[in-house]
């Protein structure tokens, strides 16, 4: 990884040198051994604080959102989550594909932050979940590829095992399950902030004035917002385990997101989001076609 | 504070026996805006409307509500009505007493009377969020587009252009006339199907407001009522239209010989060819899939005969986009594919037959000359049996509809059997004889009576060889025996179908059909020939299974739709529409596929941003193409896109009235 992080910081350095981007979006060491931050470079020089180590965990995509409108290209750094969380931003027509240059790196998948936090310096720390789950570790798009593709043989079809479990549960067990977890919920909005796929320019939660949904911090209204939320999502989400990694209070959000990606599996045909840009969403069109077989 | 007025109507019993409405009239007091409250035995009446009117000009109302039956027939009525006493039409907001509750809980009393005052309620707290709406004007094109030349077609084409529209007939075929031109004998007059039908295609091609697009086919369609753009393919010919007289040297010198369709394949026809000899326009086609030169690149006898040059083996599809302000679909039926029935032994025997088969073989213009022979020797049968309902009614294995023609046509058939083979016999099994229709049933007991029909209730189980015979086995159920007779020839009523491709056309055009891809109309009693796509009207059997007398009269009543749209030059345009917040869209586009009426594009905008001016994506819905189905807004994640008259803010207001 030492040898990547050169790579990493050379590459850097000539894009911003030959004015070929504006910005490089990368990683920084944090605070502690165990965090690794976003960094956002815009002179050669600082490209010298980009690390690749077992830590760099947070999907960048999200935050080309914050050049929209920036006059040049920006240069970001993908892992196989971050590819997907690009395509998904070209696919809602947030990002224009011309106007970024992907550096893909294979990611041998992440250490978990807050395990490593818990166990100490000297532990041996696990994978994060969301790195176990993951299915596509090399990036499914790029510009320029750093280091080698690991070509990792990974499960052909998302592990829903969680989800069918739950789904064997009784009306009540899983109401208990799911106002148990949203007592917690702080609405501190965390997980739709880090989500690739939440990239509305006004978000329906923030608009109050409509009266969807109160301020008011209850059970009612919080699983309101994760229901909302998880549909917003829906046939969109890009499994990278964002949302639930972020989450403070540790609520299996992923569930609802993998219940929903195995409806539409059953539904409309296995679909696997930010693979591609130009094929139609799964809950993205109207189809003459649709049997309506509820009707 | 708005000042709502509410009105309950009893619909006499429908409502009254029911839900105890001077009662939900007198809670309504109490709900928050409503100033005035009362019932009346029938609100849509004369003096019932005459009472809203009165209460608004002396209540000093600014919201209606009426609690009463389905929007559907009566919300233009209470909209007219409000409009009358000096309202915004949109003031005016329904509760739907009766479909929603009285006719559903007509045992619960109580409860009913208490669903009914929560219907009220949230009716009341919609009125006062209603926002005045005001109807838009669009231009409308005066040019009329049918598709489908059969009979139906052919006659909404005249009614249409006898109002003094232009039509355009789009035919796939290379000649109009449909499967009318196919038939032998009418029933129940038995008059000559062709000597009423061709006069008629005579008066369409001859009529200087109707143009013949033949052997053509609908490619896209595009716009909204009153603006449809067609694009419309119009398959090589192979022969210049402008040129060619009809002389049909080409035809007899033609050494392709090729199954007739038209004959249902019981004779030939030429490679280059007029379906019949009665064809409109009487130019032919070369059919390229059989004609030698096509084929092998020699031959080309038909170029070197034609004196005029008119033979244009070069010939391309050629695309024409053209406006309309209607479409008539009239695309008709097809049979049912009965090959299903195996036991039957259609395909296997050549003396079973479909009736379209048997049609021709009693058509003194057919391939025996009107003569009945059977199709395997050339002999004249003497025992048919015709067996009902193949594929009608038949869940199983067919159809769960009525194909509705079949009784009628068997009795035809049977006594034309009668009266040109003596000493014949017809038997004919069923499972039911429909003979709804004036002078039908009169033709039924004739058949049976006078012609001496055998009418056997039952099924057939087989029908098997036995020398030159066919042993049809059934069972007549009303003597609980098994019959099996000797027959020479067999023939099946097999079920109507629409054309195979009419799924294909209907989403082209973008209107409904059923699971039997017959075509939707926009409400089975009251708009029956209207379509959910305003401008788009049906007419004959592509609706569903009809004879000739309804699909003519269906096709008079779309032309007459279309020529009340067709007769101004402008229309108004329903205001309740999507409409998108650009401020908060975000340009993801989802929406555009998301409209079934293609009634959504992005456009790009410019605006201050920090300081800079930039540019994005928002969604524009194009009014005229909007039906305000609200797909869109569902799809719409930042709630940039709502529906007037059903915003969000309007449907919340409902739902905190009922659960607040």
């Amino acid at each position: 990884m030492v040898d990547l992080t050169l790579e990493i910081r050379k590459t850097a350095k000539e894009l911003l040198e030959k004015g070929e981007a504006k910005v490089v979006l990368g990683w920084e060491k944090g605070n502690f051994p165990y965090s690794t931050t976003p960094v956002f470079i815009d002179k050669p020089e600082d490209t010298e604080r980009l690390i690749w180590d077992e830590y760099c965990i947070n999907n960048l995509a999200l935050y080309m959102l914050d050049y929209k409108h920036l006059d040049g290209k920006v240069g970001i750094f993908v892992k196989g989550c971050d590819s997907r969380g690009i395509n998904r931003l070209v696919q809602d027509k947030q990002l224009d594909r011309e106007k970024v240059i992907l550096i893909g790196l294979s990611c041998p998948g992440m250490k978990d932050e807050k395990k490593a936090k818990e166990l100490g310096p000297n532990a041996d720390i696990p994978m994060a979940q969301k790195c176990q789950d993951c299915r596509y570790p090399d990036p499914v798009v790029y510009d320029v590829f750093l280091g080698e593709k690991q070509n990792k043989k990974v499960p052909e079809k998302i592990d829903t095992s969680d989800v069918e479990e739950m789904e064997t549960k009784s009306p009540d067990e899983k109401y208990r399950f799911f106002t148990t977890n949203y007592e917690k919920c702080l609405r501190c909005y965390a997980c739709r902030n880090v989500c690739p796929a939440c990239n509305c320019k006004e978000c329906i939660f923030d608009q109050t004035a409509t009266g969807w949904l109160a301020k008011a911090n209850n059970v009612s209204n919080n699983m309101f917002f994760a229901l909302t939320r998880a549909m917003h999502v829906g046939g969109r989400c890009i499994e990278c385990g964002e949302c639930e990694r972020v989450c403070s209070v540790n609520i299996p959000i992923m569930l609802l997101n993998k219940k929903i990606i195995k409806d539409i599996n059953f539904l409309f045909g296995d679909y696997d989001a930010g693979l591609e840009t130009e094929e139609r969403l799964p809950l993205g069109g109207y189809d003459y076609t649709d049997p309506e077989e509820f009707m | 504070m708005k000042r709502v007025g509410v009105f309950i109507c009893h619909c006499g019993t429908n409502i009254g026996g029911v839900v105890d409405c001077p009662k939900v009239a007198e809670i309504a007091k109490d709900y928050p805006g409503v100033v005035y409250s009362v019932d009346n035995k029938y609100m849509c009446s004369e003096p019932g409307q005459e009472l809203i009117k009165k209460a608004i000009k002396e209540q000093n109302l600014d919201r209606v509500v009426v609690a009463s039956c389905s929007p559907r027939m009566h919300e233009p009525t209470f909209r007219r009505c409000v409009e009358n006493a000096g309202m915004n039409a949109y003031f005016m907001e329904m509760a739907n007493i009766r479909e929603h509750c009285s006719w559903v809980h007509a045992s619960e009393k109580d409860k009913a009377t208490e669903k009914a005052c929560d219907l009220v309620k949230m009716a009341v707290a919609k009125a006062i969020m209603n926002k005045p709406l005001q109807k838009a004007t669009i231009p409308v094109t005066d040019r009329a587009l049918v598709i489908g030349g059969g009979i139906a077609g052919i006659q909404a084409a005249l009614d249409l252009a006898n109002a003094g529209h232009v039509v355009d007939i789009v035919e796939k075929e290379p000649s109009i006339g449909g499967k009318m031109a196919q038939i032998d004998k009418t029933f129940p007059t038995l008059d000559c199907s062709a000597c009423i039908l061709t006069p008629k295609m005579v008066d369409a091609s001859s009529h200087p407001n109707i143009n013949l697009i033949t052997y053509s086919e609908v490619e896209k369609v595009e716009g909204f009522v009153g603006n449809f753009d067609v694009t419309i393919r119009k398959k090589a010919r192979s022969v210049d239209m402008s040129v060619c007289t009809g002389c049909g040297v080409c035809m007899s010198k033609c050494p392709s010989k090729v199954d007739s369709e038209f004959e249902m394949l019981l004779s030939k026809r030429k490679a280059i060819y007029t379906p019949f000899p009665q064809a409109i326009p009487n130019k032919p086609v070369i059919d390229r899939d059989n004609c030698t030169y096509f084929k092998t690149g020699k031959c080309g006898i038909c170029q070197k005969v034609c004196t005029l040059g008119a033979i244009d083996y070069t010939q391309e599809d050629e695309f024409v986009v053209t406006r309309y302000g209607a479409i008539v679909i009239s695309t008709g039926f097809e049979q049912f594919d009965h090959s299903v029935y195996g036991e039957y032994g259609y395909g296997k025997y050549p003396d079973v037959i479909t009736g379209m088969h048997f049609e021709r073989l009693i058509n003194a213009s057919g391939p025996t000359m009107g003569k009945i022979k059977r199709p395997s020797d050339g002999k004249v049968p003497k025992n048919v049996v015709f067996i009902k309902c193949v594929g009608s009614r038949d869940v199983a294995k067919g159809k769960s509809y009525c194909s509705k023609t079949c009784c009628m046509y068997t009795a035809k058939h049977a006594t034309l059997v009668t009266e040109k083979i003596e000493d014949s016999n017809v038997y004919i099994f069923y499972m039911d004889v429909r003979t709804g229709g004036k002078g039908y049933e009169e033709f039924y007991n004739r058949t049976r009576e006078k012609y001496d029909a055998q009418y056997i209730r039952g099924r057939v189980s087989k029908v098997f060889k036995q020398g030159d015979k066919l042993i049809v086995r059934g069972e007549d159920t009303l003597l609980s025996q098994a019959v099996e007779i000797e027959a020479d020839m067999v023939v099946l009523a097999t079920a109507m179908v629409p054309q195979a491709d009419a799924s294909k056309l209907a989403q082209k055009i973008g209107i409904g059909y059923d699971k039997d891809h017959f075509f939707t109309e926009a409400h089975p009693k009251l708009a029956p020939v209207e379509t959910h796509t305003q401008g788009v009207y049906l007419a004959g059997a592509c609706q569903g299974p009809k004879d000739i007398p309804e699909s003519v009269a269906q096709a008079s009543a779309a032309a007459a739709k279309a020529c009340g749209l067709l007769s101004k030059s402008e229309m108004l345009t329903e205001p309740i529409i999507s409409v998108v917040n650009e401020s908060i869209c975000v340009g993801c586009g989802l929406c555009v596929p998301i409209c079934p009426y293609k009634a959504i594009d992005l456009k790009t905008i410019s605006e201050r941003d920090h300081g800079k001016t930039i540019e994005r994506l928002v969604a524009d819905v194009n009014g005229g193409l909007c039906q305000g189905c609200g797909a869109c807004t569902v799809a719409c994640r930042s709630g940039a896109l709502d529906l007037k008259h059903f915003t969000d803010q309007q449907i919340l207001a409902e739902v905190n009235a009922l659960c607040l």
